[in-house]
């Protein structure tokens, strides 16, 4: 399966992984409409700084996903496909319990369509995930295992 | 004749046994495998009823698992099917219908029931409890008209019931023996967040009081009389205080059982070939290293996953859990794991208040971080319970803990990057300073 790989030596910090990120998960994929006129959808990929210290993260698609286990619904599951975990909003009830027990922080709270959370899917529509197509200083690479 | 009727038999249907299932047959492709379920519905999670019934899903949002699941992992699901004793010595369960089943494992997952309290008059009055489909149905049946409702107990399934009752237009009055809301999983000031919220969405809360007495009105209604005298008079009583683990059938048989099914660490009981797993099992808490019966769902999942590795055969030690709640009450989410409450002076305390709701904690044992709790805002609130659950010693973090940015950037390079390229994430990974604490 596809994992995105975080390199802080070359991360400059610039948050264009969040921004593109945004707008793939947005309705029109539109960056002006996505951030100005639509229901902005959460970020899936944080950057986490500190002084010269940057770097981007997003679900790492566990092998022994805690989010899965404790999902009270159902809802999170493993595509049987891609092997990525991922979140069916609409089985999702919003309880936040995948909040309370990824070690990643990397579940949010999105509340644009319904009560639900949002994570990082891989982009299942594009050949290379948005936050690693665009960052212009491959601080995220994306392997195959 | 097969020796064995079943490789695997599981009794319950709930988060125990089906991630026990799963586990089995991610492990053993071929054994067969029974599930005796008691009631006729099909796996869905119990805590979505309160969902349910205050109509924020439907009742197909309410299963677990898809239709096809019984089929999809090759195992007979044996619906309205009571086991009415078990034979450790001869590998054997009889049902209530008497039919006799040999297996060669079995899994205990028969969860919880609510305690009945002592309360003079209770059996007189035709009263609810919330913990089922069928609780969340009559709840249903009998709501949707103006009506008084009497909740006894505010803990999770008290406040759950609660909150449900509002959703469907009930006049709602909560008493509860202990001084606050959810005395559990939450502490005074959290607490007191929720009951703010509570009391704005129309609901009379009575803390620090006790019900003394209960008199019929005829079917539902009734009277209630509190501990300092009052009454009230409702239309429709809830009882929530407390559930137990349904032990039952391993007491019968002879199992070690002390306030719930005592397993080892691989969730085996004290007769070999049973296995016991999820709200009637007492098991390790990581956080006070004593065995406890925590009843909530992840817990239930997570020790049905390990049962299930272990009656296939992969051998694998079930790393403990900790008591930890994900609660919302109309619309504020507060999130906790660990102890919230320190039992004595030999903790130490931190907390951050913000804006409005904004509420975190953290309590640490020495450098160890034992307990956590966030209200309001709860983003990435799974780093510190992952670090509770590690036993991490966050010395070198103790001051960032609770800041907005908090995350693996605070952590020392070779352990950040340890935690990200790990991809066996969670319990397994090393804590901040790379020791793991000790267990007590």
């Amino acid at each position: 399966m596809i994992r995105i790989i975080p390199k802080e030596e070359y991360c400059i910090g610039c948050r264009l992984c969040e921004i593109h990120c945004i707008v793939q998960h947005s309705k029109s994929k539109d960056i002006i409409k996505a951030f100005k006129r639509e229901p902005r959808p959460v970020k899936r990929v944080e950057v986490e700084e500190e002084g010269s210290v940057s770097f981007a993260l997003q679900c790492r698609h566990c092998d022994e996903a805690p989010c899965i286990t404790a999902c009270l619904s159902g809802a999170m599951h493993r595509d049987p496909e891609s092997g990525a975990v991922v979140n069916d909003p609409e089985r999702c009830v919003g309880c936040w319990t995948c909040i309370l027990v990824c070690p990643y922080g990397a579940v949010r709270r999105d509340e644009v369509d319904k009560k639900a959370v949002g994570k990082c899917d891989l982009c299942p529509d594009l050949e290379i995930p948005a936050c690693v197509e665009n960052c212009p200083n491959e601080a995220l690479v994306m392997v195959e295992d | 004749m097969a020796a064995f009727d079943y490789d695997y038999a599981i009794v319950g249907n709930s988060a125990a046994a089906i991630n026990a299932c799963d586990t089995l047959r991610e492990f053993d492709k071929e054994g067969s495998m029974a599930i005796f379920c008691e009631d006729r519905y099909r796996c869905y999670s119990r805590p979505l009823i309160s969902y349910l019934v205050a109509g924020k899903i439907d009742n197909k949002g309410m299963y677990y698992r898809p239709q096809n699941y019984y089929r999809s992992i090759k195992a007979d699901f044996l619906k309205g099917t009571k086991v009415e004793s078990i034979d450790p010595g001869k590998n054997r369960l009889t049902t209530a219908k008497g039919d006799k089943i040999k297996w060669r494992k079995l899994l205990l997952a028969t969860g919880f029931k609510s305690f009945i309290p002592p309360i003079e008059g209770l059996e007189e009055v035709d009263h609810l409890s919330f913990i089922s489909w069928d609780d969340a149905k009559r709840m249903m049946r009998l709501t949707g008209k103006t009506l008084n409702a009497l909740v006894v107990g505010a803990g999770l399934i008290g406040m759950k019931a609660a909150e449900a009752l509002v959703a469907r237009g009930a006049a709602v009055t909560v008493v509860e023996m202990m001084d606050r809301v959810l005395p559990q999983a939450l502490d005074d000031e959290a607490s007191a967040l929720v009951a703010e919220r509570c009391q704005l969405a129309g609901i009379d809360l009575n803390t620090g009081e006790g019900v003394t007495g209960l008199e019929s009105r005829g079917g539902h209604k009734g009277r209630a009389v509190l501990d300092g005298g009052s009454e009230i008079d409702f239309d429709l009583l809830v009882m929530a205080v407390g559930v137990r683990p349904r032990a039952e059938l391993a007491e019968e048989a002879g199992l070690s059982c002390d306030r719930g099914i005592e397993v080892d660490e691989f969730q085996l009981t004290s007769e070999k070939d049973i296995y016991a797993a999820g709200d009637a099992v007492r098991a390790m808490d990581i956080v006070t290293g004593e065995p406890t019966v925590n009843a909530l769902w992840p817990v239930a999942a997570l020790q049905g996953k390990y049962a299930g590795m272990n009656m296939a055969g992969a051998e694998t030690s079930y790393p403990g859990n900790s008591s930890m709640n994900s609660v919302e009450f109309f619309g504020l989410p507060v999130l906790s794991a660990g102890i919230v409450n320190p039992p004595d002076d030999g903790y130490e305390v931190i907390t951050y208040r913000g804006e409005r709701e904004d509420y975190r904690k953290a309590v640490l044992k020495g450098d160890i971080i034992v307990g956590m709790l966030m209200a309001g805002r709860i983003e990435r609130a799974g780093i510190l319970t992952s670090l509770i659950q590690e036993r991490a010693n966050v010395r070198r973090v103790k001051n960032f803990l609770l800041e907005e940015g908090f995350g693996h950037i605070n952590f020392p390079r070779v352990v950040r990057q340890g935690r990200i390229m790990d991809e066996m994430a969670g319990l397994r990974v090393a804590g901040i300073s790379g020791d793991r604490g000790g267990r007590s």
